[in-house]
């Protein structure tokens, strides 16, 4: 309890005059005044860049809206067409898959590289930038203008297999078949920040649990699946949380490797780059806007699932 | 009772936020009276350009001192995506770089001057330049150059392969398959006949004018799924004889600049460019490419039915403080020796026929070259095509993902057409 609260218990305790009362009024009042004052730029921010455009965005769902005329009311006629648009259902496929194959396999990744980093090894600082690195650079444009190359036709990839004697002239990026895969490995990539997350998890955990199963003779998966996965669950919960968020919103990458167009053949077409399509290079912001919104239900609903799933294997230690 | 720290940070909370705003209303004045102006000048290019441009634009605020012009270049790709968004933040550019394929679009929604009004004179402009920028009887864009499709070849490429140009008055387009799968085959390794043009709307165009048929009417598609099934079948012909690039290859040069792709890294025996795209392309490759006319039908240059089209055209957003200076400074551009000068053909060869004769000796070989493929070609243009009508851009995009279906085996031509047609006929439907 704060002292400012503390002395205002005091204060209430005492019978108070009509008089004390309006100066506690006062003082109250202007307590808040004060708080409101310096969460006015964030209220501002708030306001002006999130809730307004939510609001923008809300509406023009409903209409009909080419950028260049003044909005006209369509009620629900584009949610209508979303059901009949047999690309805006290849996007969600292509979501899907990413976000399914991805997302676990990145989280593996990184709960393998931070296991191994945690033995407290010499240069452990180095190595944790070393693996962070990627992450800090995995959704640049660069990047991913860089993996166009290396996957090309005559990229590294295909040099490096032509050297161990495989003649590969696959274009990894250019093909349907290949193209999303190759986003999903740029994605696994980038594991570092879950790595990082996954690393203080891993410290917080007491040693003397491990000791006391080392006495008893637990062999090492059985002090991994009983010790630390229990106790890093809430840990793995939260990546596993913010990842899928991310993941769904993913867009740079799909966008420079493919060169906006989602191809070839839309096999990576992402959710957010067709809305981007929909909206920017077609002139249909109604529409763009009712698939947004489509997305939010969408994280949203992935969301609370793994909220509600999270109760039966969650396990949290106070 | 004394100054608390809290009141004293409420305070200083207040004033910063004060000085803030106030900060933002000030920015928010901008002078504009008499004839001083600014106006900002928006354009996509490329390096060439962008160099010229500037210069221009130096050049017309050292004669008119109290006009400053803000340049905003940019890059085909997005340059449309930000010229809708600052539409519809009514922040666009004055002078707006305009194309053919996007012109009906904003001006069906009032977003262009007609610049007839604003003293933009195109008395000297060459028959049949100025219709193209005139939508409704109002002149919403001003020819900045002719120019004409062309099948750049590599000479350089056809030497080291032993394969002989073809005469370009006479080829077919069997001829046309043949030089490419021989280039292919008898070029060093990694060469390919040529880009896979038949997923633009370009060589498109080119087939069906051949055919009697075109692109467009004034408010739809002049050619139905038949036609687009025996061209599509065509692009499979190529594919099949090894005359082009893979699949995959092609796709991997989407997106690519200019001295990247296969045709300006001389990889390439053909590619389809703009006659004003020779200037740039040479300088990309360092090569010198020869300008040959498309391959016909009917194995007869004087029966294609070809055309000049405004290589781009200038606007004025209607939305402008300073309509007048607007229309002062595109004036200057198309009809001033000065800027012609400067900008010379890059943009096309100038729809001002004076201008035309006044750059003339100072073109390099690339230019004088150009201005002869345009007049040479003179004997075999048909009607000037009609501004394609609003939402018609999507063409490329509609085209692109369907031939990548056949080019990958997910598709068949017989099939893929009916879906181009209705997804075409659909994008025009949206923006009517």
């Amino acid at each position: 309890m704060s002292a400012i609260s503390e002395l205002t218990s005091l204060r209430r305790s005492r019978a108070k005059t009509a008089d004390e009362r309006r100066q506690q009024r006062k003082e109250n009042s202007r307590d808040n005044k004060a708080g409101y004052l310096f969460l006015l730029p964030w209220l501002i921010g708030l306001v002006v860049i999130t809730i307004g455009p939510m609001c923008a965005s809300l509406y023009l769902s409903f209409t009909d809206y080419n950028l260049l005329q003044p909005p006209k009311w369509a009620g629900l006629a584009n949610f209508q067409q979303m059901l009949h648009d047999q690309r805006l259902h290849q996007s969600l496929k292509v979501t899907f898959i990413y976000v399914f194959v991805g997302v676990p396999l990145q989280l593996a990744l990184a709960l393998a590289i931070a296991i191994l980093l945690d033995k407290g090894m010499k240069g452990l600082s180095f190595y944790r930038s070393i693996f962070y690195l990627p992450s800090m650079l995995g959704g640049s444009v660069a990047i991913a203008v860089l993996w166009r190359q290396i996957f090309g036709t005559d990229g590294l990839v295909n040099q490096v297999l032509r050297l161990i004697g495989i003649d590969s002239h696959t274009g990894w990026v250019s093909d349907p078949r290949y193209a999303l895969g190759t986003i999903i490995i740029l994605h696994i990539w980038t594991f570092g920040s879950p790595m990082v997350i996954f690393l203080a998890g891993l410290r917080q955990i007491p040693v003397m649990y491990y000791e006391a199963a080392a006495v008893d003779g637990a062999s090492r998966w059985s002090r991994f699946s009983r010790i630390t996965m229990p106790l890093l669950s809430p840990i793995v919960f939260f990546n596993l949380v913010l990842q899928i968020i991310g993941a769904f919103q993913s867009f740079t990458q799909a966008f420079v490797v493919s060169g906006g167009s989602g191809g070839p053949s839309d096999s990576t077409l992402f959710y957010t780059l067709y809305l981007y399509n929909r909206g920017f290079a077609n002139l249909q912001m109604g529409y763009a806007s009712a698939m947004a919104w489509l997305l939010l239900v969408i994280i949203g609903g992935f969301t609370a699932i793994n909220f509600f799933v999270s109760k039966y294997w969650v396990f949290y230690d106070d | 009772m004394s100054f608390s720290r809290r009141q004293f940070l409420a305070g200083a909370t207040v004033a910063a936020s004060a000085s803030t705003l106030g900060l933002t209303a000030c920015s928010g004045k901008s002078a504009s009276s008499g004839d001083s102006a600014t106006l900002s000048f928006g354009w996509w290019g490329n390096d060439v350009r962008n160099k010229e441009t500037d210069q221009a634009i130096k050049a017309y605020t050292k004669a008119n001192p109290k006009v400053t012009v803000k340049p905003q270049p940019g890059e085909w790709d997005s340059y449309w995506d930000k010229l809708s968004t600052e539409v519809a933040g009514k922040n666009a550019p004055d002078v707006i770089q305009m194309d053919m394929a996007y012109i009906s679009q904003y001006a069906k929604n009032g977003t262009l001057l007609d610049l007839s009004q604003y003293g933009v004179d195109t008395s000297k402009f060459a028959p049949g330049t100025v219709d193209a920028g005139k939508i409704d009887g109002k002149l919403v864009g001003v020819n900045a150059g002719i120019n004409s499709l062309t099948m750049m070849a590599n000479p350089e490429l056809f030497e080291k392969a032993g394969v002989e140009l073809p005469d370009d008055t006479k080829w077919t387009w069997d001829d046309y398959l043949n030089i490419s799968a021989e280039l292919q085959a008898k070029g060093p390794a990694g060469t390919t006949g040529n880009q896979c043009a038949f997923p633009t709307d370009n060589l498109l165009q080119i087939w069906l004018r051949q055919n009697g048929k075109d692109l467009y009417t004034a408010d739809g598609l002049a050619f139905d799924a038949g036609d687009l099934t025996t061209y599509l079948n065509l692009m499979v012909k190529f594919m099949n004889a090894d005359a082009m690039p893979t699949a995959s290859a092609i796709n991997e040069e989407i997106g690519k600049s200019m001295d990247q792709s296969a045709f300006g890294t001389g990889k390439q025996g053909f590619a389809l460019y703009w006659s004003n795209q020779l200037a740039a392309i040479n300088e990309a490759s360092g090569k010198s490419m020869k300008m040959l006319r498309p391959p016909t039908v009917a194995g007869d240059a004087t029966q294609r039915n070809a055309w000049y089209k405004a290589s781009m055209l200038w606007s004025g957003y209607a939305g402008t403080k300073n309509p007048e200076a607007v229309g002062k400074l595109i004036n200057w551009w198309v009809n001033n020796p000065e800027a012609a000068n400067i900008c010379l053909d890059e943009r096309g060869v100038p729809a001002n026929t004076e201008m035309v004769k006044t750059i003339e000796p100072k073109l390099t070989d690339a230019g004088k070259a150009t201005v002869k493929y345009l007049d040479d070609i003179k004997p075999e243009l048909g009607d000037t095509p009609p501004a394609p009508p609003a939402g018609s851009s999507e063409i490329g995009d509609i085209m692109q993902r369907h031939t990548n279906d056949i080019l990958f085996g997910k598709d068949k031509p017989e099939t893929a057409a009916p879906k181009i047609i209705s997804e075409l006929q659909a994008a025009i439907k949206n923006a009517q």
